[in-house]
């Protein structure tokens, strides 16, 4: 048992050095003021913004989410206010200190990297997180993420654009999550996010249709945490990259299952908004866990899982 | 409007009303008050390692009043037991925690000379502090009408009956005050009077008609939305409420309450 106070909780996530390995999940901490009531931003290893876009979106109409078993169902089809507006009033917002990941999300290569050349010379930026679960037009609305040669097109793009650190977050609805891991690792990404919402269907049984007006939606929650930690075992495996794990983190407990799979760092994404302090709960949580079972440095859980022992 | 709190509250009491309508007072630590209005989310359970996950949103519930009782403040919530989320809050005893994060939204903000509250219900418990405000103000100038099913159903009748303020009830099934719709009452309120300004809460049908009757007499009309949502502060994004002008509004950042002319209803959900 060693003290808590003197857990050392820095990571360095794909050339981003974080004060701790908890971040706050794109599309579930807005654009970071919406938290200041409620926690100070300074406290979490750093937050990922809402998903940007060439110019602004205004997403579909209600209903939007849905309650499934142990978690949501959501398509708010990524309204934001669109990078410049991101850039010139949101990041200012922020106090110093605060370590922001822009998301980037288009539904066309040449788009998805002229937003990451607008987000490169800003300074509060940090890096980037690329959205791949988008779907791509001219392949025909599937998502980017789901073939690997239209993700590889992709990463390349955006790799050209920009020197940022560049994590690529997947979509947990491929087949094969190594082979869209090593893609990323062969177009020259820095990182990995994993896993985006889960692919879902909900039922108003009594009106005989979907609930949600775009019909599908993206599962999140505790729902998908099993699955969520096999995928970034998966990757791991893999590949060399970096990964930042997430997918129903809800306590400290949760999120150190992801390290032990070989997660660098996590984000907490659906409970922000059960508990808009979660993610310092998480922290705290990690920092309690490390000097419980003797670790000093929360780098030496990344990967630690034996799984020869049941 | 006072800045929102994150904070573990304390269940003081709980209690049944009619057939399925429940009353909760919360003890809340450094509760900053409220507008009428405006609302708080509730996540009952413990936090930690092993947090509620199932239901697993928390859910909005507007501020019936509050009170400081022995140094500390309380807030009241009326609820109907409808879903599996109410039924958790229904399952509560007093010293259970229930997370509080509030309060939230924009309310009714200042009131009219003359104020014509309508509510259906649940939408009951959001208008009560305004009538209650309005009252203390500039007595005689509220006046309520509630509606329900069944008189079984009506919540909170007998704190408006001490308010003072002038009440009038209609039940469908006319087993308390008269047969009908309380926007039937509305529409007779208005026929003699439209100089009053209508402030609604309740189901979607019942507050698009009260928009379409305060229209039909010139009178202004305040609606407070009750789109599901799963924060509550602006970030989910999940209860956006179509604008007539275009475009979506979030019921939990930019309203609950809205001017019901604004509101684009047939794309309610």
């Amino acid at each position: 048992m060693s003290d808590a106070e003197d857990v050392d909780l820095r990571v360095e996530l794909a050339g981003i050095p974080l004060r701790n390995p908890v971040l706050t999940a794109s599309g579930t901490f807005g654009y970071g003021t919406e938290f200041a009531p409620f926690l100070d931003l300074r406290r979490l290893g750093g937050f990922v913004a809402k998903s940007l876009t060439l110019e602004p979106r205004r997403g579909n109409p209600p209903p939007r989410i849905a309650e499934a078993p142990s978690g949501m169902l959501n398509a708010i089809s990524l309204e934001n206010v669109g990078v410049d507006a991101f850039v010139r009033e949101k990041l200012p917002a922020l106090p110093e200190g605060v370590v922001v990941v822009a998301s980037l999300f288009e539904t066309e290569i040449d788009r998805y990297a002229e937003v990451a050349k607008r987000l490169s010379g800003v300074a509060r930026v940090s890096g980037l997180e690329l959205n791949a679960s988008c779907p791509h037009v001219k392949s025909g609305g599937i998502e980017f993420g789901q073939n690997p040669a239209v993700l590889a097109t992709l990463v390349r793009a955006v790799r050209r654009a920009t020197t940022l650190p560049l994590l690529v977050k997947l979509s947990p609805n491929v087949t094969d999550i190594g082979e869209m891991a090593r893609v990323c690792e062969a177009e020259g990404a820095d990182g990995l996010s994993l896993i985006n919402s889960v692919q879902a269907l909900e039922i108003d049984v009594e009106r005989r249709r979907p609930v949600l007006s775009n019909g599908l939606g993206g599962l999140s929650g505790p729902a998908i945490r099993p699955i969520a930690l096999r995928m970034v075992w998966q990757a791991r495996r893999a590949v060399k990259l970096p990964i930042c794990g997430m997918g129903g983190i809800a306590s400290a407990e949760d999120a150190v299952k992801f390290l032990l799979c070989g997660a660098t760092a996590v984000q907490v994404g659906t409970q922000n908004y059960l508990d808009p302090a979660a993610a310092a709960g998480v922290v705290d949580g990690i920092r309690a866990y490390c000097a419980r079972h003797g670790f000093s440095r929360v780098v030496d859980l990344v990967g630690a899982l034996d799984m020869r022992r049941p | 409007m006072p800045a929102p709190i994150r904070v573990d509250a304390q269940v003081a009491s709980l209690s049944q009303e009619g057939t399925a309508s429940w009353r909760l007072w919360l003890r809340v630590p450094a509760w900053p008050g409220f507008e009428p209005g405006q609302f708080v989310m509730l996540s009952p359970g413990p936090r930690g390692a092993a947090p509620r996950s199932d239901p697993l949103l928390p859910r909005p519930m507007a501020v019936y009043r509050e009170r400081r009782a022995n140094g500390e403040s309380e807030i009241e919530i009326l609820f109907k037991r409808h879903g599996r989320g109410t039924a958790l809050l229904a399952a509560c005893a007093p010293g259970d925690r229930v997370g509080v994060v509030g309060p939230l939204g924009r309310g009714f903000g200042q009131t009219s000379e003359r104020a014509l509250l309508v509510a259906g219900g649940t939408g009951i418990a959001s208008v009560y502090e305004l009538a209650a405000r309005q009252e203390g103000r500039a007595p005689g100038t509220a006046r309520v009408l509630l509606g329900a099913r069944t008189g079984a159903d009506l919540m909170g009748v007998s704190d408006f009956e001490a308010l003072g303020v002038a009440l009038e009830i209609a039940t469908e099934d006319g087993s308390l005050g008269r047969r009908g719709l309380v926007t039937d009452l509305l529409e007779a309120e208005l026929a003699r009077d439209a100089s009053a300004h209508v402030y609604a809460c309740g189901p979607t049908a019942m507050m698009r008609r009260c928009a379409e009757i305060a229209a039909s007499r010139g009178a202004p009309c305040s609606a407070s939305l009750e789109n599901p949502m799963a924060c509550g502060f602006g970030v989910c994004l999940g209860c956006a409420a179509p604008l007539r002008a275009g475009g979506f509004a979030l019921v939990c950042r930019d309203g609950p309450v809205f001017d019901a002319a604004a509101i684009a209803w047939e794309g309610m959900p």
